[in-house]
């Protein structure tokens, strides 16, 4: 049984050691994958600007997208800005024109309020006067 | 002299407000809120502003007109002349009016600054309050018979104590600050000229529709003794 042991020994450890290389493959991440890109974005960051540096061409056209996008944003940016800013515009004009508009249905009213008021007052204070005249009450001075 | 005031002031009052209008649309500079850093700020006051001169004149007014209210109801309870009477109602009845204004030009105001119609704040609450107190003041006066005068009377002189917490009260909340340190006395030079001539122009219309209602209410005393003395007589039942 010890010699059995002893000769299958090699092989055994050659068979454990394949089995715990093929587990730590998947413990460790990308180690298994001697070739695969780099996972995280420092790792790709690396990669992008050593194959800019390599190849001037390929540097360009990465430039020229990303001022692209960036202007793209701007312009997003900047149209927002705008409207948002036309939409306060108009939203300060149309509130001043009800605020004044307010004051002068307020101030119109008022007005012919008194003035109706004022008319209604006169005619029934000559009316009440010449009813005590008639009846021959000495009529009182006027202060209207 | 009595013949010519009212039409007086009111054409006074006429020009002054619209050559007031021309300088706050035409002349006024726009006012932006900055923050501290100079960056505009998100409740900026812009075009909007061009509320200010006329609601803070027709509530500056208003204030005034309660104070004036009390002081013509102490004279009247202190010595019973009608006179006193007949100008606290005429005061009043224009103080109502614009109250009105400033309240409603201030929420449409806050509406487009602040974008809400109204805030339950100390001042702001306490103007509203004094503003229904000037309200019932009218209909006390009209519904309430012979007692009204001295009723009334009571309610001016808890009125004009009133205005003066309302003033006191600004700059404790988002309603700008009066006083030495106010938004009036910092105004900027191009904004001052102005707002002080709109305020006279405010104060001129103010003097006229008093005017014109203490006429009004000189008639319906004279009217309330006619009748009286055609009752007496018999003439009306």
């Amino acid at each position: 049984m010890t010699r059995v042991i002893a000769a299958s020994a090699p092989r055994t450890v050659l068979i454990v050691l394949a089995v715990a290389a093929f587990a730590a493959s998947f413990l460790v991440p990308g180690a298994a994958f001697a070739q695969a890109p780099p996972a995280g974005t420092e790792e790709a960051r690396k990669a992008c600007t050593a194959a800019m540096n390599a190849d001037p061409a390929f540097a360009a056209s990465i430039v020229k997208i990303a001022d692209e996008q960036a202007a793209a944003q701007r312009d997003r940016d900047t149209v927002k800005a705008h409207v948002d800013a036309n939409h306060h515009i108009q939203k300060n004009q149309r509130h001043v024109i009800y605020g004044y508009a307010a004051m002068w249905v307020i101030a119109a009213g008022f007005v012919i309020f008194l003035w109706r008021r004022q008319l209604g007052l006169k005619l029934e204070i000559a009316n009440l006067r010449r009813d005590l005249e008639a009846a021959g009450e000495p009529p009182s001075k006027g202060r209207t | 002299m009595k013949k010519v005031a009212i039409p007086l002031f009111a054409t006074l009052a006429a020009i002054g407000v619209a050559y007031s209008i021309h300088l706050i649309f035409f002349v006024t500079p726009l006012q932006y809120g900055l923050n501290e850093d100079g960056k505009l700020n998100g409740s900026s006051l812009f075009f909007n502003q061009k509320l200010f001169y006329f609601h803070t004149a027709h509530a500056m007014l208003m204030l005034i007109a309660a104070m004036m209210a009390g002081a013509a109801s102490i004279a009247y309870l202190k010595t019973r002349d009608p006179k006193w009477d007949d100008a606290a109602s005429a005061v009043t009845d224009v103080a109502v009016v614009f109250g009105g204004i400033a309240l409603l030009s201030g929420s449409i105001w806050a509406e487009a600054a602040w974008d809400v119609w109204w805030k339950w704040e100390a001042r702001l609450t306490m103007t509203l309050l004094l503003w229904l107190l000037l309200v019932g003041y009218v209909l006390v006066r009209r519904f309430a018979g012979p007692s009204a005068d001295r009723i009334t009377a009571g309610m001016a002189i808890f009125g004009m104590i009133s205005a003066l917490f309302v003033y006191k009260m600004a700059g404790q909340d988002s309603h700008p600050a009066a006083g030495a340190d106010g938004v009036v006395a910092t105004l900027g030079p191009g904004m001052r000229g102005p707002f002080w001539l709109c305020v006279v122009a405010v104060l001129t219309w103010y003097i006229a529709l008093v005017l014109v209602r203490l006429q009004s209410t000189r008639a319906e005393r004279e009217l309330r003794e006619l009748r009286e003395r055609g009752l007496d007589l018999g003439v009306l039942q």
